[in-house]
């Protein structure tokens, strides 16, 4: 990794059609210790922008460079964690099971269920977001709100460079959302990562981020306040 | 001027509409219809059905009613050595039906194992097509053929007697097992696997650490109804020499022995409605439809831990 970067797009054309492209010309580098957040309105493209940088999307033009990456074909294991909007959770495993999914994608061995590393880093994951009681029950019994923690977790676990989350805080309550918030946040600090996040809810994406990015007729542009109100989803 | 609060419907409207409505009504009829059109070029004479009923109230008066109840009687040879009251352990409806169990129960374990690892290749959201489309050739190949056929084929194989029954039953379970399986596993959320892709998990981890527990309420279920249907068909397969219950079936069919035939054929409805009960209460434990409770296996074996608790 050269200059603190983490992930560098230059050029890049994303959307599922070649000829109907959600976002062109996108130029965005994420440096370590950088928390971004992307606004807009809903339908966009912010949901596509994160799972094109998290490989699940090929981009229609352009690079896409993981900058710690050395093999062009497979971006390196564990560098990227990604909370989609819907989590991503194993519903009908456990608590520790998911934070363990986590921890196994950071460590780099082969499936090593049983790797006293990735078991403490689960461990203390799951201590974080205060889930200690629940670790062995089944997500799908979980609340809302104790589901978002475990994604949390399991991305903390994980130990990524870059966190991608995508309305990760949802509709958390205060509490929770301070919580969550805080726990992510002082992970970016003390492992100096970066946080790219699509949020919906200007206050809070404002709170957490030190830049605010504008997604809108397919360009992203820095947010200016006094121009943008953005429709809330 | 038409105004902002002016009646646009139109006929036109109402028409496409009304055809949007019922294009599925419309659809099944034309299938009915189809079916009848098809089914009328094949039949000569419908006439023929005005006899069915009365040849039906023939057979039942003069050959199969009473059932003879002597098949839960024990065989004169080998000697009975059960203890009193369990001599029809003896019987040869106790012995095929035993072994019947006992067949549906080995092929349904082993085609489990076999087809469980082909599935996963052969779902698509987990491979490419160079993958899944062949795996998806070995299971229709082995579902392609009832298990009767595979069953002769086995009794040429390897003779006659349970081994060719286990075999025949392994390889359909492997089939059509294995297509339940794989539609199931292609069943589940997307979102758990992008995070696993996203996160970096090889293809091994993503197969045993999201892939199976997300689809595991779906595959013990199909797994508990396949052994079910193996004993449905495990009772057929009897009838070509692979063991089981059908072998005897098939013996008394041939010495014309009717009351026998149905007095078999009543206590294998029993056993089918009481595993088809067994099989809706066990798979009740693993769906999440009215998860109120503790499910899944936890809450199955607590279930039955309180049941023995139980003072009454």
């Amino acid at each position: 990794m050269d200059d603190g970067c983490v992930i560098s797009l230059d050029n890049v054309s994303i959307g599922y059609q070649k000829n109907k492209p959600l976002i062109e010309g996108l130029n965005l580098r994420v440096n370590s210790g950088e928390i971004i957040a992307i606004v807009g309105p809903s339908g966009i493209g912010k949901t596509t922008l994160l799972r094109t940088i998290a490989g699940l999307v090929p981009p229609l033009k352009g690079g896409l460079k993981v900058c710690s990456q050395t093999n062009p074909a497979s971006p390196p294991r564990g560098e990227l964690g990604y909370i989609p909007q819907r989590l991503g959770l194993v519903r009908h495993a456990s608590v520790h099971h998911n934070v363990m999914l986590g921890a196994l994608a950071g460590h780099c061995s082969p499936w090593l269920p049983f790797s006293f590393d990735a078991r403490k880093s689960a461990h203390k994951a799951i201590q974080k977001m205060g889930l200690e009681e629940k670790r062995r029950s089944l997500v799908r019994r979980l609340s809302g709100g104790q589901q978002r923690r475990v994604a949390t977790a399991r991305t903390l676990a994980q130990k990524p460079s870059l966190i991608l989350a995508d309305e990760f805080l949802g509709e958390l309550d205060e509490e929770t959302m301070l919580i969550v918030m805080d726990a992510v946040i002082s992970y970016v600090d003390e492992k100096n990562a970066a946080l790219l996040v699509v949020e919906h809810d200007i206050q809070r994406a404002r709170k957490m981020a030190d830049r605010l990015l504008l997604m809108k007729n397919g360009k992203l542009v820095p947010y200016v306040e006094s121009l943008e109100p953005v429709e809330e989803e | 001027m038409k105004g902002e609060n002016d009646d646009s419907f139109s006929m036109r409207d109402f028409v496409t509409g009304a055809w949007f409505s019922s294009r599925w009504a419309l659809f099944f009829v034309s299938l009915i219809l189809l079916s009848i059109i098809i089914a009328n070029s094949m039949v000569d004479d419908w006439g023929r059905l005005e006899n069915g009923g009365s040849n039906l109230i023939i057979f039942i008066e003069e050959s199969l009613w009473p059932p003879d109840w002597s098949v839960l009687e024990p065989q004169d040879y080998p000697v009975c050595l059960a203890a009193p009251g369990f001599s029809f352990t003896c019987s040869t409806a106790w012995i095929g039906l035993i072994e019947t169990l006992k067949i549906a129960f080995v092929s349904t374990v082993l085609g489990m194992i076999i087809s469980l690892p082909i599935s996963l290749f052969a779902a698509r959201n987990l491979n490419s097509p160079w993958v899944s489309y062949p795996a998806r050739f070995i299971l229709a190949a082995s579902r392609s053929l009832p298990s009767i056929i595979w069953a002769i084929f086995f009794v040429i194989l390897v003779g006659l007697g349970p081994l060719s029954g286990i075999l025949a039953m392994t390889v359909y379970t492997v089939g059509y097992l294995g297509k339940l399986q794989y539609e199931a596993i292609e069943g589940i959320s997307r979102s758990p696997l992008d995070a696993s892709r996203a996160m970096g998990h090889s293809w091994i981890e993503r197969s045993f650490g999201v892939v199976l527990p997300e689809a595991a309420n779906g595959l013990i279920s199909q797994a508990i109804f396949m052994f079910e249907y193996n004993f449905r068909h495990g009772t057929v397969i009897g009838i070509v020499g692979a063991g089981g219950i059908g072998y005897y079936i098939n013996l008394y069919l041939k010495f014309l022995q009717y009351d026998k035939v149905i007095a078999y054929l009543i206590i294998i409805f029993i056993v089918v409605l009481l595993l088809d009960f067994i099989s809706i209460k066990a798979r009740s434990y693993f769906t999440e439809e009215n998860d109120v409770n503790e499910r899944g296996w936890l809450g199955f074996i607590s279930r039955i831990t309180a049941l023995k608790k139980s003072p009454k």
